[in-house]
């Protein structure tokens, strides 16, 4: 495992035995019916009834199309059909109250449910990478959250508690960090109890030091985010696709309920009533028409944003980073320092232009490719802040980046011949068939080659890469502008590539790998840049897995 | 930062590998250009109006390029490819056109693979596929091992973790 037992530098006290907690049940307590053979029961507990209506909701929203479709048709299948549906998925949903019941022991969390299948679920507390609770607004309303728990499988959650009292997810998660606090600590001292010549004797006097308990680690705000930075977030969001696929479906909608060739009636005429414009009157309409498109994009993105983010706080306790947000469905998610594997500034375009920038931290529980958005926004750190407020809050969530002094260097020049020279092949691939078809137009396709050497002129000049005694740093990017910082000691694997082109140059890149999926990647080092890097980097790698395991 | 870089890996695969991979290769290589030539071919010339003989040729000598590259690549593949331990990294370097260079802490794989596919056991050959904790090209391969060298290399591996686990 990566770094399952490393505990952060500041969280574990080392206490040889985990402390006393107490043991509670969150929700109505069933007499221990199964007691662990090994480990004390810290917690358990079942769903909230409350969970019934919001189910008995969900069934009755299923069940109404079928219902109403039936009774406008009077056809007896239909409504059978509703019927049987609504009975199932409320039948299914009783049965899941019924049987679910979760335990939480010194070493692991146990989810057992099922009535005719039953399976249980056990889930190594070092396993856990965060407990995550989200809440719609019908939960809200009733008090409820649903409790997530990942684990480092990259797969989202691992098990889902859908859902507990508030009260009682809070607790979950209070008796979850300290049984993790004291499961790390019993690990570290296990570990360093054989190479303790004192402690192996017991000859000495000293005795075992008192298991102090984990004192309630104060909290403080990293960062609250304004009303103004959610605003901005949105109009910078430029999320045009997302509303070209809305267009799209909309499309499809109308394609099946027959409606294709009445728009294409309109359209149609539509155009014959363009038609008796002049061509700059027919431009400004088109404009104008794009600007509403935009503005509607731009509006709703303002929106969605100021709903996801609503009231954003980040928070830290001892080593666990905390964020808390949302409109309707209210997210809590937490974040152990420890478990973060890269921490990355995106700055699109118009954010660069406004020296704006989002921060988003790739956990080992999910992964996420570049600027691609995470749904609900787990991976996001600050929504959005000017670019010194970011700098400046950046060793909150990775401690010791203080400390470092970045030499920043940059890529090589060569990187332009090579893009200039792809742009080359391209040309020379396209102008042949070009040629047959169009004739000498084809020669066209030659500004291919300084397209391409404008790129790389582009992306040189935001090529940058540091490598300091903690951290990997790199800048990259076209128009925008992406800074991520990696800890070499969660450095999974270093990859050295040299394409055709890159041999001839003698250029390499260079691909960071940490656990949770998105690679760090240094294109075009020169040869003996990026293999000195890359073994810089291997070693501490393997000099920190050492160490952690 | 470090100017040294890693040194070079020194060990080779088997040589058994190169004839291997030229049977994997020429039964795809051959299935394809069969389908290309044989179904394809008719098909084109039937209902393509444009399909002239010169075509044709191109599309001869798209196929035996096929076919020789199926033979001629195994060779250089065996040829680039080297693999070792550098006290707790696993290195790796190969390829053709695309030459990599790879890197893996021993203590940073999650588990050890030894896999051995049907015509990889009529050859006694193995391949090694060891997983960090990576979702993305988490999985790092050496191929063309004899088997007992292979289990030689996942024993090593497992006793530099020192856990016991695979």
């Amino acid at each position: 495992m990566t770094d399952a037992s490393d505990p952060g530098p500041a969280s574990a006290p080392l206490v040889p035995v985990p402390p006393p907690l107490p043991a509670a049940a969150p929700d109505a307590t069933t007499p221990a019916a199964t007691p662990a053979p090994q480990a004390a029961v810290l917690a358990r507990g079942h769903l909230h009834p409350a969970i019934l209506l919001v189910r008995l909701l969900e069934s009755m929203q299923q069940a109404v199309l079928p219902v109403v479709a039936g009774v406008l048709l009077s056809n007896v299948w239909l409504l059978a059909f509703g019927g049987v549906m609504f009975l199932l998925r409320l039948g299914y949903a009783v049965a899941r109250y019924l049987t679910l019941e979760f335990t939480l022991t010194a070493d692991e969390l146990r989810v057992r449910e099922g009535l005719l299948e039953r399976q249980e679920r056990r889930i190594p507390l070092d396993r856990i990478q965060d407990l995550g609770f989200e809440s719609s607004l019908l939960r809200r309303a009733l008090g409820l959250a649903v409790v997530l728990v990942e684990t480092a499988s990259g797969t989202g959650a691992e098990a889902k508690l859908d859902a507990l009292s508030r009260p009682a997810a809070e607790h979950l998660r209070e008796v979850l960090l300290a049984a993790r606090l004291a499961a790390t600590a019993r690990i570290a001292a296990a570990a360093s109890a054989p190479t303790d010549p004192a402690a192996a004797d017991g000859t000495a006097a000293t005795p075992p030091p008192p298991p102090a308990p984990p004192a309630p680690e104060p909290e403080w705000t990293v960062h609250r985010a304004t009303a103004g930075e959610l605003m901005l977030r949105g109009v910078t969001d430029m999320r045009l696709s997302a509303f070209f696929v809305t267009g799209y479906a909309a499309w499809e909608i109308a394609d099946h309920l027959g409606a294709a060739s009445r728009l294409a009636g309109t359209a149609n005429s539509v155009r014959d009533w363009l038609l008796q414009f002049s061509p700059a009157m027919v431009a400004l309409i088109l404009c104008g028409l794009l600007a509403v498109v935009m503005l509607f994009g731009i509006v709703t993105s303002t929106l969605g944003n100021l709903v996801t983010f609503h009231g954003f706080v980040l928070l830290l306790r001892g080593d666990v980073l905390q964020r808390r947000y949302g409109l309707l469905t209210t997210r809590q998610k937490t974040l152990p320092r420890a478990r973060i594997q890269r921490v990355t500034l995106e700055q699109t375009w118009l954010r660069r232009l406004l020296g704006l920038c989002a921060m988003k931290a790739d956990s080992a529980g999910g992964s996420r490719t570049d600027g691609a958005e995470v749904a609900g926004g787990w991976d996001v750190v600050l929504p959005l802040a000017a670019m010194p407020t970011a700098q400046s809050l950046l060793p909150a969530v990775l401690p010791g980046l203080e400390r470092e002094q970045f030499d920043w260097r940059r890529g090589s020049v060569r990187l332009v011949v090579r893009t200039g020279v792809q742009g080359a092949l391209l040309a020379a691939l396209v102008i042949p068939p070009l040629w047959v078809q169009a004739g000498s137009v084809a020669l066209l396709a030659l500004l291919l080659m300084p397209a391409f050497a404008l790129l790389g002129v582009l992306v040189w000049r935001n090529l940058g890469f540091a490598l300091g005694n903690e951290f990997l740093t790199l800048q990259h990017g076209i128009i925008g502008r992406t800074i991520a910082y990696v800890p070499t000691t969660k450095v999974q694997a270093v990859v050295v590539r040299q394409g055709p082109v890159g041999q001839l140059l003698g250029l390499a890149d260079l691909t960071v790998y940490v656990a949770g999926g998105s690679p760090t990647r240094l294109p075009d080092l020169v040869l003996s840049d990026a293999k000195a890097l890359g073994a810089a980097i291997a070693e501490r790698a393997a000099l920190a897995a050492n160490h952690s395991w | 930062m470090q100017a040294a870089a890693l040194p070079r890996p020194e060990d080779r695969l088997e040589r058994r590998v190169v004839a291997y991979w030229m049977l994997g290769d020429t039964l795809t290589s051959v299935i394809l250009t069969g389908l290309a030539w044989f179904v394809g071919r008719p098909q084109l010339a039937k209902h393509w109006d444009g399909f002239t003989p010169t075509l044709e040729y191109v599309l001869l000598g798209a196929c035996l390029g096929i076919l020789l590259l199926g033979l001629a690549t195994p060779p250089l593949a065996f040829a680039r490819w080297r693999y070792g331990f550098l006290g707790d990294l696993l290195l790796m370097r190969y390829g053709i056109l695309f030459v990599e260079e790879r890197a893996v802490p021993v203590r940073r794989m999650q588990h050890v693979d030894l896999v051995r596919g049907p015509i990889e056991r009529l050859f006694g050959l193995a391949t090694l596929v060891v997983f960090t904790a990576g979702n993305e090209g988490s999985a790092f391969r050496v191929p063309g091992l004899r088997v007992a060298r292979a289990q030689e290399l996942r024993d090593r591996i497992v006793e530099a973790r020192g856990d016991g686990r695979l």
